[in-house]
């Protein structure tokens, strides 16, 4: 250890960061992604501030009424307003989200480096699982386990999970495959180290990166797949607002009022383009395949 | 409504469809050239599953057979009541008795692939099966078919029942089969395929797109005003009144939010028919719930919920409030609650049953109308203490929630629930009855003065006292508490306005009816 200078690799890593950082800066979908999606947490996590109006409180005489000072985005059939019911719907995108990629980001990448790292038969036993688990249609498989649960947040949580962990798993376990047989890795095994900590201290570091890429470009997917379900009903319970539900219902007004689905539909697709964005950019500079081309 | 106005609409559904039709290079004027050969095109918002009156659902199966079967009398819409007229296939048909129904039917109908004349026995075998099949409910009171000649014979009834003729034979269940024909079916019984028709049209079934009616060239009866008749199967809504403003099918049902639309905007050269308002929708409770089992819990409830605000939020204020279950226009329809709308009585009332913090379940068919409905009771329930959770529910699983067999009824607590009836208060009565508990009657009340009534009503021939008795019952379902009214949706159609409809107090279009003016 003491042969390397003390100072210069910190230092270096950090100078690094700064100049990535930079760049994600100066690049304009960078900069708009980042912009997008934190406005997105802002929102969701403010959301009693940024609210005017309860979201729940029925006004049945002001029902379907378009923008007004009052109401920014106008009521619903039931005369809530649109506009705090989009701001809350954002927790439920988020909440979604957050805890979806973050529970299946921890899965994945233990299932993931189990499968490369672990025996052979191990291996094909989970590949063999993952692939099973992502050949069923989200949709579909999501139909059929609210027809037998009865709709709830946690259900679509559950199913956002167990579709999601199979990609990160696999992405996981080839990037393992190729670790597994370099020499550092070998030479720690050499030296006697457990699997574990060659697991964690040497194998997670080097695959994490990706993951976290894949990740933010995965959010888009997750919020739609929750938007998805609850504009068929199967997702939140009413009176919770989500964008899907709040689609919905503007599906069904369209004719009377379009305010519901402009009010629902732009912030979902303001998050979607703000991660992918986002996603894209990040990919753009921590991948040194794809710099080294530029 | 029938004026020929071009506004925003109609001039955006008029671009929508030169646009389609210039898309699809056909000839633009397409729709005025079906015109011609006499076709009509409808909207139907479900397929079939079985076309044997004896075990059908209903809907778009009575339908079919409606312009098909042969029936000895047919739903009559003249002087805008719901009554019954001999059909074209009698050359009479009279109630001899209070028990004694004559018929003599014309000669020279044949039925389709060789099976003969229509005769008096087909009509024996039609009616004496319907009494083992599940629609037996509506031959209860059939003993039996007299034949007397090839086309004579006589309905005889084993007692008096005042509704028989409306409820049995101009109802959904009338249709005629041939009996020869169904003697090669296997076990008598069929699905999709009527063994044998008799009727101004065949018919032809596209699964999941449309069924198609030609003109019977065999057909010797009254010929209809449209040669052919093609219904198309559109599940959605809001995609059917689509098709009907870009004048792809001259008629459809709407919901009661299109409705309220079409009274403010009316879609140019268009007539909205309101068919009748024979369904009834409640909040109901169950009483076995251990939540729920103290009567002042229940009342309470009552107490709390506004229907005129569950009307005005979810159904944009079209539909009647109701105050029972026998709908209006019927024989004892009630014209008001003994609870009202008043939430410090429900507050007093809870305080008093010493129940705080409730929280309930209510449970909605998954549909815009009641998920939305649910909503408000949610509201308004909230605003008394009660927290409710809405569970919208799948149909699938929706109507077997309170089946004693099948679901899990002992955990129901609350649910929106809407029947659909016919024209004689005896028929919404039949599901409240005690043996109906855990089948229908999910609220699970048993009264012997229900059941009595129940039973009187059905041979009472005196209409100021069959009005008396059906008020009574259904005072005594709203003294258990367990009901909240809610309101009478109706059958709302929008149609051409050079069109007329004959559509069934039910819900049903009668094609063979269909006028153009």
């Amino acid at each position: 250890m003491s042969a390397i200078p003390s100072d210069s690799a910190p230092a270096r890593r950090e100078a690094e960061g700064w100049i990535k950082l930079r760049r994600l800066l100066a690049n304009w979908q960078g900069m708009t992604g980042l912009v997008l999606v934190l406005l997105f947490f802002a929102s969701a996590i403010f959301a009693p501030l940024v609210a005017t109006h309860d979201p729940f409180a029925l006004d049945i005489p002001a029902r379907l009424s378009g923008p007004t000072l009052e109401h920014w985005a106008g009521t619903d059939q039931l005369g809530r307003d649109t506009y705090s019911r989009v701001i809350y719907g954002g927790r439920v995108a988020l909440q979604v989200a957050a805890i979806g990629i973050s529970v299946s980001l921890v899965f994945g990448l233990l299932l993931g480096m189990l499968a490369g790292f672990g025996p052979r038969w191990l291996d094909n036993f989970l590949l063999l699982l993952f692939d099973v688990v992502r050949s069923f249609p989200t949709i579909v498989m999501a139909l059929a386990a609210v027809a037998l649960l009865g709709p709830s947040l946690n259900l679509v949580l559950a199913i956002v999970i167990v579709t999601t962990i199979p990609g990160y798993a696999r992405l996981v376990r080839t990037a393992t495959l190729a670790l597994k047989n370099t020499e550092f890795i070998l030479a720690e095994r050499a030296l006697g180290v457990g699997t574990a900590r060659i697991l964690w201290r040497h194998v997670t570091p080097n695959v994490i990166g990706p993951m976290f890429i894949l990740a933010a470009m995965d959010v888009p997917v997750v919020v739609t797949v929750e938007a998805g379900l609850s504009f068929l009903g199967l997702g939140v319970l009413p009176p919770t607002a989500s964008w899907g539900s709040i689609l919905n219902e503007g599906y069904l007004l369209i004719r009377e009022t379009p305010w519901p689905v402009v009010a629902a539909g732009v912030p979902l697709v303001l998050t979607t383009l703000g991660f992918t964005f986002l996603g894209e950019a990040l990919r753009d500079i921590f991948d040194p395949r794809l710099g080294k081309g530029r | 409504m029938s004026t020929l106005k071009l506004d925003r609409r109609s001039f955006l559904a008029t671009s929508g469809a030169i646009g389609t039709a210039g898309f699809f290079g056909l000839p633009l004027f397409a729709g005025e050239a079906m015109a011609q050969v006499k076709k009509l095109i409808v909207r139907v918002d479900s397929d079939i599953n079985l076309l044997d009156p004896a075990y059908m659902v209903g809907g778009s199966e009575i339908e079919i057979q409606k312009a098909v079967l042969p029936a000895l009398v047919e739903f009559d819409d003249a002087d805008g009541s719901y009554g019954w007229r001999p059909s074209a296939y009698v050359e009479k048909f009279e109630q001899r008795d209070d028990t004694h129904f004559d018929f003599t039917l014309k000669s020279g109908f044949m039925w389709t692939g060789g099976n003969g004349e229509l005769t008096a026995e087909d009509v024996k075998y039609s009616y004496e099966r319907m009494k083992t099949g599940d629609w037996k409910g509506n031959f209860e009171q059939l003993d039996r078919v007299e034949v007397t000649d090839k086309y004579s014979g006589t309905l005889v009834l084993s007692q008096p029942f005042a509704p028989f003729v409306i409820i049995a034979l101009a109802s959904g269940t009338g249709g005629i089969l041939s009996k020869a024909a169904m003697a090669k079916v296997e076990g008598e019984k069929y699905t999709t395929e009527i063994p044998a028709t008799c009727g101004p049209y065949l018919f032809e079934w596209v699964p999941q797109q449309k069924f198609v009616f030609k003109a019977n060239p065999d057909w010797t009866g009254p010929k209809p005003a449209f040669e052919e008749v093609e219904c198309l199967i559109i599940q959605e809504g809001s995609a059917a009144e689509l098709a009907f403003e870009a004048g792809e099918v001259m008629a459809t049902k709407i919901s009661a939010a299109t409705h309220a639309r079409y009274l403010e905007t009316p879609p140019a050269n268009s007539t909205v028919t309101v068919a009748g308002a024979l369904q009834y929708m409640w909040l109901g409770m169950n009483t076995e719930n251990e939540k729920l089992a103290d009567i002042k819990v229940r009342q309470a409830i009552q107490h709390a919920v506004d229907a005129q605000q569950v009307i005005d939020g979810a159904y944009s204020g079209t539909t009647a409030k109701s105050n029972g279950i026998i709908c209006p226009g019927l024989i004892g329809h009630r014209t008001a609650t003994k609870y009202s709308y008043d939430p410090a009585k429900a507050q007093a009332l809870l305080a008093e049953a010493g129940v705080s913090g409730l929280e309930l379940e209510l449970k909605t068919l998954n549909v815009q109308e009641r998920v939305l409905a649910a909503q408000i009771i949610q509201a308004q329930l909230q605003a008394v203490g009660i927290t409710v959770k809405v569970i919208p529910v799948d149909e699938g699983p929706f109507w077997e929630m309170g089946d004693q067999e099948k679901g899990d009824y002992k955990n129901l607590q609350l649910w929106l629930m809407r029947f659909g009836t016919n024209t004689d208060p005896y028929e919404a009565t039949q599901w409240f009855t005690s043996d109906q508990v855990g089948v229908w009657n999910w609220e699970r009340w048993k009264d012997e003065e229900f059941d009595r009534l129940y039973k009187e009503g059905q041979v009472e021939s005196d209409e100021a006292k069959r009005a008396e008795i059906y008020l009574r019952m259904q005072e005594i379902m709203e003294d258990t508490g367990a009901y909240v009214w809610i309101n009478h949706e109706p059958e709302t159609f929008v149609h051409r306005a050079d069109l007329k409809i004959t559509v069934m107090p039910s819900g049903e279009m009668i094609w063979r009816d269909f006028k153009s003016a």
